[in-house]
C-alpha cells in the first residue's frame, strides 16, 4: 500500500525497509525477516515486491548495493542505507507520524451534531 | 553490441540468483518451523509470489527512471550554465566557431563542387563524357557524334550544349546607354579586376550559350513567357532565326519590356527574334546564367563560315541525356560504349592512345567529371584548416572545462557523499557539455546560414554581368542540419569527455582530503598537456596561414620580368562577316594604330600576346635538323607571335644576340627564346645560330591559327624570362616568333604610354570609335590583367582564405589560452597565500607562476614550431618568395602566445598576491 500526495511522499514498504537499514547492511531476505519480526508478524506483504521496491530506491539513491556472503555462505546481494536514504527516513517519519496523529485526532474527535 | 547484451545477460542472471537466494531461504525457515520438503517449497512460492511479474516491474522502472533521471541531469545542466555565465559564453562562441566554419565550408563544397544540374528530376539526368585509350577524359563531343548519340534508346532524350557565356556583339537593340553600362557594372569592374569594356556607341556585348533545340524539353524546364524552342522547329530556324532571353538580363538590360517576345536584334549581325523567357537563375547543366540561349543549329548564322555543325573532328559540345524510364546505368553506359566504338572508326587520331573508344555515363554536374588538380588541392588544404579550427576550438573548451572541473571538486565531492555514483556524475557532466555543444551549434547554423546567405548574393553580383551571372544554391538541407548536430553534440561530449573521468576520479579520491581546493597533480598535468597541444596547434594552423598570405604580397609586388603599368592591351573584336575579311581587318588595324600614335602620351605601339594575357600555344620542340615527331623532340614549350620592337616596347632585355629586324614577316625564320627555353634546349651551350623545329599537332590552337610548324627556325637572340600565368611558372620558358606584316589583326595591340594610362584609355576607346563603330575594343593594362592571372587569383583568394580562417583560429587560441591560464592562477589562490604566510616575497611568488604558466606554452611553441615546418612542404605549390624558416612569422607569432600566458598568468597572480594571506588561505 502507498500513500501519496506528492511523488516523495514514500511508499509504508520503503519506509519500512529503510527503517530495517537503518541499523545495518542486510540482503532481502534480512530485510523480510527484521520486518516480519519487528512488526510481530502483522505486516505481510507479497515478499517479492520488496525486490521491485528496492530496485526503485537503489535508483533514487537511497540505497547502495553490493553483493557479499551471507551467514551460510552463500551468494547475496547487501542492501545498505546512504546519508541520502537517512535523510528520507527522517523527513517521512516526522510525516507518518502528524498523519497519524492527525488521522487518531479525528477518530477520538465527537461526531458533530 | 554484444557487451551490452552480455551485461544484460549478467544482470539478469544475477537477479534470478537473488531471487533463488529469497526462495530457499524462505524455503528453509519453513522446514526450520517444522514443515515437510514439499509444503514448505510450495509455501515460500505462494509468499513469494510470481518471480516474472516481480522482474517486469523491476525491468519497467528501470526504463521509467530514466527518462526522469536524464531530465534531472538536463535541468542541473541548465542551471550551472546559467550560473556560470561566462564560462558559457566563452566557450560557446568557441564551439560555434568552431563548428560554424566547419558547416560554411561543407555547404559551400556541396553547393559549389556536387551540385548537380538545374532540371526537373535532376536525378535521372546523365552526363556522357569520353574517354580517350591513354585515359584521359574528353568531355566535348562532335555534333555529327551528338546526332548519333541523340538515337539511343536507352535515353529518353540527348541535348548537347555548345561553349557557355561565348561573348558576341548584339546590336540594333535599342535602349539608352545608361541601361548599358548598368548591366556592365559589377563589383569586379569597379575593383578594376576586369578589363573595363570600351565599348562603341551602337555595339555592346552580350553573353550566349549554345544548346541543342531539345534542351528545354528534355529538362523539363517551360517558358516564363512566349515559349521555347523545340525539335520541330530545326527547319524553320533557318528561316527565322529565334533566341531566348533570359529573365535576369530581361530585367536588368530591357527593363522588364512586356513587348519583349517577338522582338528583333542583332548577334553578330545577325538578325534573329526573341520568342521567349527563360525562368529566373536558370541555370540548367551550367553554372551561371547567360543573357541568351541559342539554338545551336544557328551557328552557321551566328559565325558565317562556321562548318562545326558538319565537321565530325571539331568537338564543339558537351552531352547530357534523361535516363529513359526502366533504363539502368549500366545500360546506359553499355549503349553508349557501342556507339562510341562505332563513331571512333570515323574519326582520323594520329596517335593510338588519342583514340576515342569508351564513354563514361555519370550523375550529371556542370563541372567535367575531374576536378583541376590545382583545385582539388586548393579544397584540400580549406577543409584541412576548418578541421584544425575546430580542433583548436574544442581543444579550447576542453581546457576550459577542465579547470574548471577543478572548481567543481567541491560540489562533486558533496554529490558522491550523498550517494550519487560516478557513473551518473560522469553522466551528468556529459549532459552539460553535450547541451553547450548544442548551444553552440545552434548559433552555428544560424551565423553560418547568414554568411552562406551574403556569400551567394556576393557571388551573383560580383562577376560582371557579361561572364555569365554565377549562381549558387545554399540554402540548408536535411543533411547539412543532421551533420550540424551531429557534430555539436559530439565536440561537446569529446571536450567534456576526459574533463569529466578526470574530475570525478579525483573527486571520488580527494573529496574528504582537506585540501581539496588544491589541484591533484595529475590533473594539472592533463591541463598543461592540453595547454600545450592547443598551442601547437594553433602554432601550425598560423604560420600557414601567415605564410601564404606573406607569399600574397609578395606575388603582388613581385617583378615580373616585363613592363606592367604603362602598357595597355588593347584587343579589339570585329564584327563576322564577309566584309570583315583579313585584309579589312588589317586596313582597319592600320588606321587605328596611326590615330593613336598620333595622341599625345604615347610612346610606343606593339603587336603581340602580353606574357599575362591568355591564348597559350604550346609545341614540341626537336633541334638541331631534327623533325619535330613525338619521338625526338627535344622539349615541351610555349610559343607566341610578337612584333620586332615588342621587346623594345615591353622593358623585356634581351641578353644575348638580337630581336627581331622590323618588316622582315615571313622571310627570315628566325626565333627569340627565353633564357629558360635557351636552357631547355642547349643547357649550358650558346644557342645563337641552332636550329630548331616545331610541331604543335595535337595541342590546342584554332582553325587557320598561325603555327610554326613546317619550318626550321634559326635562333638569333635569347631574351630575359617573364613571368607568365601558370601556377607552377613553366611559361616562362618562350619561344618567340615574329608575326607576318599580313596577319597583326590576329593579336592583341599593345600600347606603350609614356604618362599614367588611366585618361588614355578613354583616349584609345574614342579613337576606335571614330574609326570605326562596329568595332567593340577591350583595353586594360597589363598590370589589371596581371591581377587576374590565376597566380595571382589563387594565392589572393587562398590567402583571404587563410587570412580569415588564421585570424579566427588565432582569436580562438588567445582566448583559450587566456581564459585557461589565468583561471588555473585563480585556482591557486590559496597556494600564493600559503606561500605568503610561509614567508615567500611577493615577487618570487610572482615569478613562480608566470614561470609555471608559461612553461606548457613554450613547450607548445617548439613542438609546433617544429611541425609548421611541414607546413611548407605541403603548401610549396602556392607559395612565391616565401621560405621554409619564415623568421618574421614565427618570431611573432611566438611572442604573441607568449605575451597572452603572461598577462593571462601575470594579472591574477597579482592579485592573488595583493590579498592578505589570511584571506587567501580561507578562499575556496
Amino acid at each position: 500500500m502507498s500513500v501519496g500526495s506528492s511523488d516523495n511522499l514514500l511508499g509504508a514498504l520503503e519506509l519500512l525497509v529503510l527503517k530495517a537499514l537503518e541499523s545495518g547492511a542486510m540482503h532481502g531476505w534480512g530485510i523480510t525477516l527484521h520486518i516480519q519480526t519487528v512488526s510481530n508478524e502483522v505486516l505481510r506483504v507479497e515478499e517479492g515486491s520488496l525486490y521491485p521496491a528496492l530496485h526503485r530506491m537503489e535508483k533514487a539513491g537511497w540505497v547502495k548495493a553490493e553483493w557479499g556472503l551471507s551467514e551460510n555462505n552463500r551468494r547475496a546481494r547487501f542492501y545498505k542505507i546512504t546519508a541520502a536514504g537517512r535523510n528520507q527516513l527522517r523527513s517521512e517519519q516526522e510525516k507518518w507520524e502528524s498523519v497519524a496523529q492527525a488521522i487518531a485526532l479525528v477518530l477520538r474527535s465527537k461526531a458533530l451534531a | 553490441m554484444g557487451w551490452f547484451s552480455r551485461w544484460r545477460a549478467r544482470r539478469n542472471d544475477e537477479l534470478s540468483e537473488e531471487l533463488e537466494f529469497h526462495l530457499a531461504m524462505r524455503e528453509r525457515w519453513n522446514v526450520d518451523r517444522g514443515m515437510n520438503g514439499d509444503a514448505a517449497r510450495r509455501n515460500a512460492r505462494l509468499r513469494f509470489g510470481n518471480p516474472q511479474v516481480w522482474r517486469e516491474r523491476m525491468r519497467e522502472i528501470g526504463w521509467m527512471t530514466l527518462p526522469q533521471s536524464v531530465l534531472q541531469d538536463v535541468k542541473y545542466g541548465l542551471r550551472s550554465i546559467r550560473r556560470n555565465a561566462r564560462f558559457t559564453a566563452v566557450a560557446v562562441i568557441a564551439l560555434a566557431i568552431g563548428i560554424g566554419i566547419n558547416t560554411t565550408v561543407f555547404t559551400a563544397y556541396k553547393a559549389l563542387v556536387k551540385r548537380g544540374v538545374e532540371a526537373r528530376d535532376a536525378s535521372s539526368i546523365v552526363s556522357v563524357t569520353q574517354v580517350r585509350e591513354s585515359g584521359q577524359q574528353e568531355a566535348q563531343f562532335s555534333y555529327p557524334d551528338y546526332e548519333e548519340y541523340k538515337q539511343a534508346h536507352t535515353l529518353a532524350g540527348v541535348v548537347a550544349t555548345g561553349q557557355q557565356f561565348e561573348q558576341l556583339i548584339m546590336s540594333d537593340a535599342g535602349g539608352s546607354s545608361g541601361d548599358r553600362k548598368a548591366a556592365s557594372e559589377s563589383l569586379f569592374s569597379k575593383w578594376g579586376l576586369v578589363p573595363s569594356s570600351a565599348t562603341a556607341s551602337k555595339a555592346e556585348l552580350a553573353s550566349i550559350t549554345a544548346v541543342s533545340e531539345n534542351y528545354f524539353s528534355v529538362l523539363g524546364i517551360a517558358a516564363v513567357r512566349g515559349r521555347m524552342f523545340s525539335e520541330q522547329d530545326r527547319k524553320q530556324l533557318a528561316a527565322a532565326p529565334a533566341v531566348l532571353i533570359s529573365e535576369n538580363f530581361w530585367r536588368t538590360r530591357f527593363g522588364g519590356d512586356p513587348q519583349i517576345i517577338g522582338r528583333a536584334i542583332r548577334l553578330n549581325g545577325a538578325a534573329v527574334t526573341i520568342i521567349g523567357i527563360t525562368p529566373r537563375d536558370f541555370v540548367g547543366t551550367s553554372i551561371g546564367v547567360p543573357d541568351f540561349w541559342v539554338p545551336l543549329s544557328l551557328r552557321p548564322v551566328i559565325h558565317p563560315g562556321d562548318k562545326s555543325l558538319k565537321d565530325v573532328e571539331e568537338l564543339c559540345c558537351r552531352l547530357f541525356g534523361r535516363l529513359a524510364p526502366e533504363a539502368s546505368m549500366d545500360q546506359v553506359q553499355a549503349e553508349m560504349s557501342s556507339i562510341a566504338t562505332q563513331r571512333s572508326k570515323l574519326h582520323k587520331v594520329k596517335d593510338r592512345k588519342d583514340e576515342l573508344k569508351r564513354v563514361l555515363v555519370s550523375i550529371a554536374s556542370p563541372f567535367p567529371r575531374k576536378l583541376d588538380s590545382g583545385l582539388r588541392f586548393a579544397i584540400f588544404l580549406i577543409m584541412l584548416a576548418t578541421a584544425m579550427v575546430l580542433v583548436i576550438a574544442c581543444a579550447n573548451v576542453a581546457s576550459l572545462q577542465l579547470a574548471r572541473a577543478a572548481a567543481r571538486q567541491n560540489e562533486l565531492g558533496v554529490r558522491i557523499s550523498l550517494g550519487a555514483s560516478r557513473r551518473r556524475l560522469i553522466r551528468q557532466l556529459l549532459t552539460e557539455s553535450a547541451l553547450l555543444g548544442l548551444i553552440a551549434g545552434v548559433v552555428a547554423l544560424l551565423s553560418s546560414w547568414a554568411m552562406l546567405r551574403v556569400m551567394a548574393k556576393l557571388a551573383k553580383d560580383t562577376l560582371p554581368a557579361n561572364m555569365g551571372t554565377f549562381i549558387v544554391n545554399v540554402n540548408p538541407d536535411a543533411a547539412i542540419f543532421t551533420y550540424v548536430f551531429g557534430i555539436s553534440i559530439l565536440a561537446g561530449v569529446l571536450f567534456g569527455l576526459a574533463p569529466s573521468l578526470e574530475s570525478t576520479r579525483s573527486a571520488l579520491t580527494s573529496w574528504m582530503k582537506a585540501n581539496s581546493a588544491m589541484a591533484p597533480a595529475r590533473n594539472r598535468r592533463l591541463r598543461d598537456w592540453l595547454t600545450g597541444g592547443q598551442v601547437a596547434v594553433s602554432f601550425v594552423l598560423l604560420i600557414a596561414g601567415s605564410m601564404m598570405v606573406r607569399s600574397a604580397l609578395h606575388a603582388l609586388t613581385m617583378t615580373t620580368g616585363y613592363e606592367t603599368k604603362h602598357v595597355v592591351d588593347v584587343t579589339l573584336q570585329f564584327p563576322e562577316g564577309p566584309e570583315y575579311d583579313s585584309a579589312r581587318q588589317n586596313a582597319v588595324l592600320k588606321n587605328v594604330i596611326e590615330r593613336i600614335n598620333a595622341r599625345p602620351g604615347i610612346a610606343e605601339i606593339t603587336t603581340g600576346r602580353p606574357p599575362d594575357g591568355g591564348g597559350l600555344r604550346s609545341a614540341a620542340v626537336a633541334i638541331d635538323g631534327a623533325k619535330a615527331e613525338a619521338h625526338n623532340m627535344k622539349a615541351f614549350l610555349f610559343y607566341t607571335y610578337v612584333e620586332a620592337n615588342y621587346f623594345h616596347a615591353l622593358d623585356i632585355p634581351i641578353v644575348y644576340g638580337r630581336g627581331f629586324h622590323a618588316g622582315a614577316g615571313t622571310q627570315e625564320p628566325t626565333v627569340v627564346l627565353s633564357e629558360t627555353a635557351a636552357q631547355n634546349l642547349w643547357p649550358g651551350q650558346n644557342p645563337i645560330g641552332r636550329t630548331l623545329e616545331m610541331n604543335s599537332d595535337g595541342n590546342y590552337h584554332a582553325k587557320n591559327e598561325l603555327t610554326p610548324d613546317g619550318r626550321a627556325y634559326q635562333v638569333v637572340g635569347v631574351a630575359h624570362d617573364t613571368r607568365g600565368v601558370l601556377l607552377d611558372n613553366s611559361d616562362a620558358a618562350e619561344v618567340y616568333l615574329q608575326i607576318p606584316e599580313n596577319r597583326r589583326n590576329e593579336f592583341p595591340t599593345l600600347v606603350r604610354t609614356s604618362i599614367a594610362p588611366g585618361q588614355l584609355m578613354r583616349g584609345i576607346e574614342e579613337t576606335i570609335a571614330s574609326v570605326d563603330g562596329n568595332i567593340v575594343a577591350n583595353a586594360s593594362t597589363l598590370e589589371d590583367m596581371l591581377k587576374q592571372t590565376p597566380p595571382f587569383l589563387v594565392s589572393g583568394m587562398v590567402a583571404l582564405i587563410a587570412g580569415t580562417v588564421g585570424l579566427l583560429g588565432l582569436v580562438l587560441s588567445a582566448m583559450g589560452i587566456y581564459g585557461t591560464l589565468s583561471y588555473m592562477v585563480v585556482l591557486r589562490t590559496r597556494e600564493v597565500g600559503i606561500r605568503m604566510a610561509l614567508g615567500a616575497r611577493r615577487g618570487e611568488v610572482l615569478w613562480l607562476m608566470l614561470r609555471q604558466s608559461s612553461t606548457p606554452v613554450i613547450y607548445g611553441l617548439i613542438v609546433g614550431g617544429l611541425l609548421a615546418i611541414g607546413d611548407f612542404y605541403l603548401l610549396r605549390k602556392v607559395l612565391y618568395g616565401v621560405g621554409p624558416l619564415d623568421v618574421v612569422s614565427y618570431g611573432s607569432i611566438s611572442a604573441l602566445f607568449l605575451v597572452v600566458a603572461l598577462v593571462a598568468s601575470f594579472v591574477p597572480a597579482r592579485r592573488a598576491t595583493q590579498v592578505d594571506p589570511s584571506v587567501a588561505l580561507r578562499y575556496e
